[in-house]
C-alpha cells in the first residue's frame, strides 16, 4: 500500500468513527443554528484528530502534507455528508490568503488556529450589485482616513457572512485610473461598527448568502493586505490558491445510482422506467460524461503523485457536471409525473432530485458563471481572443453606468 | 492498470503524429470518395512499414506483443489526419479472436501473415441495424457458411473475415477465406473504408467459438474494436478543435477575428470539453481491457469511450464547418472528409443505441 493509500484508509476510519455522530443521518431534521454549532464541534473533532489544514504549515497548526493528501482527505470527507459546508469558503480561501498575505504573523496564527477548530469563520467579499463576473468593476471605496482607511458601500452574494467574523474584501480606492489598478485588499472585522449583514432568501428557500452594507467602517492600515492599487493581484491569487480541489462528477446532485433506481421503481406506459429509450440513453450519456470527469481528476491525481503538473482539463469539473445535473434533476422530477409536485425544502441536493433542480441555477452561478468558465477554456487554454472590453484602459470614474 | 502513459507510449504516440502528418494528403483523401474499391495506400503502406498492423499481436506469433493503450494511441494519430485505419480496428479484432479461440495451426496460417501485413482480416458481426443480433441470420452448419453480411469495414480488401453466425441453435464465431464469398461493393459517403456486402453461398468456412463461449469473446472484441474506433474518433475531434481554433483567430469579421465572439469562443470551448472527456474515457477503458477489474468493468468503459468519442466526433464535424462559414462547405476544403468519417465511425463497431444499452444493462446487471 502506498503511502497516499495508507493516508486514505486513515482518513476514512477515522471519518467512520465519527459519521454517527457528526454525518448525514446525525444532520437530518436540524436547523442551520443546530447544524452549525454541529459543523463547529466536528472542526474541533478534526482538528484534534490531525486531520485540519493537511496541506498547512504545521506552525500554524496544520499537518504540512501536501495538497494531494488534501484532495484525498476531501474525497473521502464528502462521501459522509459531514456539516462542513460553512466553512469551505472560511479554510478555503480567504484564511490561507491571509497566511501568505498578512504580515502580522502573531494574529494570522491565531485566527488560523480559529478558523481550522470552527471557532472563527472567515468570509470573502468581492461580488457586489455592479460587478459579479466583472470583479474589476466593483464600487465600494475605501478612502483614507488619518493613519488608516474608510470603508463605504456594498457587497452581495457574501457565503455565510452572518456567521463569519472576519472577512477578506476588495475595495475601490483610485477611481481616477483603470478600473482594475485602483483597487486595494484588507481584512475586515464583521462585528465593527457599520458592518450590517442582511441575509437573502435564495430560489430553494435557503438564506447562505448575504448582502453586507459598511458605513464608514474604520480600517487600520494594518489590516491592508495589498500594495494601495494592488488589490486585483491578492484578488486573483485568491481565487486562484487551490488550483486542484476534490470534485464531483454529479455536479454536486444526487448519484447517478439514484436515478437509476428511481428509473427502475417508476413505470412508463405500463413498463419499467429503465426500459424506456428516452430515459436509458440519458443514463447512458450522463454516465459517459461522469466516467470522463472522474478519468480526468484521477489521472490529474496520479500526474500529481508523480509529480507532474496536471493538465487544465481539470476545470471542466464545475462546467460541465452542474448543468448536467440540472437536466437530470428535471427529468428526474417529470419521471415521478404529478407525484413529482412535492417537495421538502429540508431535503438535501445530494439526495433529492427536487431539491438538486431548484439548487442548479445557484451551482451554475457561484464561483464562476459557466460564461466565465468558457470565457476561460477559450482564452487561457486555446489561446482565443478576450472579448471586446470598452471600458479597457478607460479611468473607472470616466466609464459610461 | 495507469491510465499516465509511460515514455514508450508517449513516444508511440509522438512518432505516429509524426509520421501520420508528414504523409497526409488531403487531394489524395478527396480523390478517393469518388472511387469504389480504392482504399488509402500510403496509410495501408505505412502501418505495415511503422509495424502498426504487428503491434498488439504476440510476439510469437511475430507481432510486438503491445496492448490496446498502444493501439489506441496509432489510432487516435490515425484518426487526427483522417487516414484509412480499417485494417487497424478489424485486423486488430480479427486477430485478438483467432489468438482466443483458434487451433494452433490456425494461429500458425493466419497471425503472422497478419502482422506483417501479408495479409488482412476483417470481422463481420452485424447485420440489418444490429452491430451483434442475438440470433443471427447468417448460418454455420457442416463446415459450410451461408448468409449475406452487409456494409463490412475493409471487406472489399480482407482476405479473411471472422463472421458471427448461428450454428446448431447457438451464435457462433468463424473463420472464412473471403476469396469464396461474393464482394458487393457499397457505394457510400466515404469509400476508403472500402464497406462491402458480402455473400456467403455455402462457403467453406471453420467454427472458432460457439454458444456462451462465442457470444463473450464476440463482446469483448467487440468492446475492444470500440475503444481502438473511440481513439480515432477522438483523434479527428481534437483534430477539428485545432483547425476551429486556427481558423478563429485568423479570419476576421465586423473589424475583429470571430474568436473574439462569445458566439464562437463558447463553441470552441464546448467542443475542448467534449474532447478531453472523450480522451479521458479512452485512455480509462484501454487500460481496463486486460486488468482485473473484469469484463462489466471493461465494457461499461469501452461504452463510455464509445459515447463520448461519437458525440465528440460528430459535434466537432458539425460546429466546425459552422464556424467556417461558407468556405466550410466547399469540396475542396475538405471539412467533409471529417464530417464523413465522424459518421462512418459512429456506425462501425456499433451504433450509438447499442453502445447506450448495452451500458445500461451492464449498469443495472442485465447482461447485454
Amino acid at each position: 500500500m502506498s503511502d497516499y493509500e495508507a493516508f486514505r484508509a486513515r482518513a476514512r476510519a477515522w471519518l467512520q468513527s465519527v459519521a454517527g455522530e457528526f454525518g448525514r443521518e446525525a444532520r437530518r431534521g436540524l436547523g442551520v443554528e443546530q447544524d452549525l454549532a454541529l459543523g463547529r464541534r466536528y472542526l474541533a473533532a478534526r482538528f484534534d484528530a490531525g486531520f485540519a489544514g493537511i496541506n498547512w504549515p504545521t506552525e500554524m497548526g496544520g499537518q504540512g502534507l501536501t495538497h494531494i493528501e488534501k484532495v484525498i482527505f476531501d474525497t473521502e470527507e464528502m462521501g459522509f455528508g459531514m456539516p462542513t459546508a460553512y466553512f469551505g469558503i472560511s479554510l478555503g480561501m480567504p484564511v490561507p490568503i491571509l497566511m501568505r498575505f498578512c504580515e502580522d504573523k502573531a494574529f494570522v496564527r491565531e485566527r488560523v488556529l480559529k478558523a481550522l477548530r470552527g471557532e472563527e469563520i472567515w468570509c470573502q467579499l468581492f461580488s457586489e450589485p455592479a460587478g459579479g463576473s466583472d470583479l474589476a468593476g466593483l464600487r465600494t471605496r475605501a478612502e483614507v482616513d488619518g493613519n488608516g482607511w474608510k470603508l463605504n458601500g456594498q457587497k452581495v452574494w457574501t457565503s455565510w457572512a452572518q456567521y463569519c467574523d472576519y472577512g477578506v474584501i476588495v475595495a475601490r480606492t483610485d477611481p481616477t485610473v483603470p478600473k482594475h489598478k485602483g483597487l486595494t485588499y484588507y481584512w475586515v472585522d464583521m462585528k465593527a461598527p457599520g458592518v450590517e449583514v442582511r441575509p437573502i432568501k435564495l430560489a430553494g428557500g435557503d438564506s447562505h448568502v448575504n448582502e453586507v452594507f459598511f458605513d464608514d467602517v474604520r480600517l487600520e492600515d494594518s489590516q491592508r493586505m495589498s500594495p494601495v492599487g494592488g488589490g486585483f493581484a491578492v484578488a486573483m491569487a485568491t481565487l486562484m490558491i487551490e488550483r486542484y480541489v476534490a470534485t464531483d462528477s454529479g455536479g454536486f446532485g444526487p448519484h447517478l445510482d439514484l436515478f437509476v433506481d428511481l428509473a427502475r421503481d417508476v413505470e412508463v406506459n405500463g413498463r419499467p422506467a429503465i426500459e424506456d429509450g428516452r430515459i436509458r440513453s440519458q443514463i447512458a450519456r450522463n454516465h459517459a460524461m461522469r466516467a470522463g470527469l472522474e478519468s480526468i481528476t484521477t489521472r490529474a491525481m496520479l500526474m500529481m503523485q508523480a509529480g507532474m503538473e496536471p493538465g487544465p482539463e481539470g476545470s471542466l469539473n464545475k462546467l460541465v457536471a452542474v448543468r448536467s445535473r440540472q437536466k437530470l434533476s428535471e427529468l428526474a422530477i417529470d419521471l415521478q409525473g404529478n407525484a413529482g409536485l412535492a417537495f421538502d425544502p429540508h431535503a438535501s441536493q445530494k439526495e433529492n432530485w427536487t431539491a438538486s433542480w431548484l439548487n442548479a441555477p445557484t451551482g451554475r452561478i457561484a464561483g464562476g458563471a459557466d460564461e466565465m468558465l468558457l470565457n476561460t477554456i477559450a482564452e487561457r487554454i486555446l489561446g482565443l481572443p478576450q472579448d471586446h472590453r470598452p471600458d479597457k484602459g478607460v479611468p473607472f470614474n470616466q466609464i459610461p453606468a | 492498470m495507469s491510465i499516465l502513459l509511460d515514455e514508450g507510449q508517449q513516444a508511440i504516440a509522438t512518432e505516429c503524429r509524426r509520421v501520420l502528418e508528414a504523409r497526409s494528403d488531403k487531394a489524395r483523401l478527396l480523390g478517393l470518395l469518388e472511387q469504389v474499391g480504392a482504399c488509402d495506400a500510403v496509410f495501408r503502406d505505412t502501418a505495415v512499414e511503422q509495424g502498426w498492423t504487428a503491434l498488439a499481436i504476440a510476439e510469437e506469433h511475430g507481432g510486438l506483443g503491445l496492448g490496446l493503450i498502444e493501439l489506441g494511441l496509432v489510432a487516435q494519430a490515425a484518426g487526427g489526419v483522417i487516414a484509412g485505419a480499417p485494417f487497424l480496428t478489424v485486423g486488430y479484432g480479427a486477430a485478438r479472436v483467432l489468438a482466443e479461440a483458434g487451433a494452433a495451426e490456425v494461429q500458425a496460417a493466419w497471425l503472422p501473415r497478419l502482422a506483417s501485413g501479408a495479409a488482412t482480416a476483417t470481422v463481420a458481426f452485424a447485420e440489418g441495424n444490429a452491430p451483434l443480433p442475438p440470433r443471427p441470420t447468417t448460418t454455420f452448419a457442416g463446415g459450410r457458411l451461408t448468409g449475406v453480411k452487409e456494409g463490412v469495414v475493409a471487406g472489399l480488401a480482407a482476405d479473411i473475415a471472422v463472421v458471427w453466425a448461428m450454428s446448431a441453435g447457438e451464435p457462433a464465431l468463424v473463420l472464412v477465406e473471403l476469396s469464396a464469398a461474393t464482394r458487393n461493393p457499397v457505394d457510400g459517403f466515404d469509400n476508403s473504408r472500402l464497406y462491402a456486402d458480402l455473400a456467403f453461398a455455402d462457403v467453406p468456412a471453420m467454427l472458432l467459438a460457439q454458444g456462451e463461449a462465442a457470444r463473450a469473446l464476440a463482446l469483448d472484441v467487440l468492446g475492444r474494436m470500440a475503444v481502438v474506433t473511440a481513439h480515432e474518433q477522438t483523434g479527428g475531434a481534437e483534430a477539428l478543435l485545432t483547425i476551429a481554433r486556427d481558423y478563429a483567430v485568423t479570419r476576421k469579421a465586423f473589424g475583429q477575428p470571430i474568436g473574439a465572439f462569445q458566439s464562437v469562443k463558447h463553441r470552441i470551448a464546448e467542443l475542448y470539453g467534449l474532447v478531453e472527456i472523450a480522451r479521458a474515457n479512452c485512455i480509462h477503458a484501454a487500460a481496463l481491457a486486460d486488468a482485473p477489474q473484469g469484463t462489466a468493468a471493461f465494457l461499461i468503459a469501452a461504452a463510455d469511450a464509445r459515447i463520448s468519442a461519437t458525440e465528440a466526433y460528430d459535434t466537432a464535424a458539425r460546429d466546425c464547418v459552422q464556424i467556417h462559414g461558407g468556405i466550410g462547405v466547399t469540396w475542396e476544403q475538405g471539412l467533409h472528409l471529417h464530417m464523413r468519417r465522424a459518421r462512418s465511425l459512429a456506425i462501425e463497431q456499433g451504433n450509438l443505441l447499442f453502445w447506450e444499452d448495452l451500458l445500461v444493462d451492464q449498469l443495472t446487471g442485465e447482461a447485454a
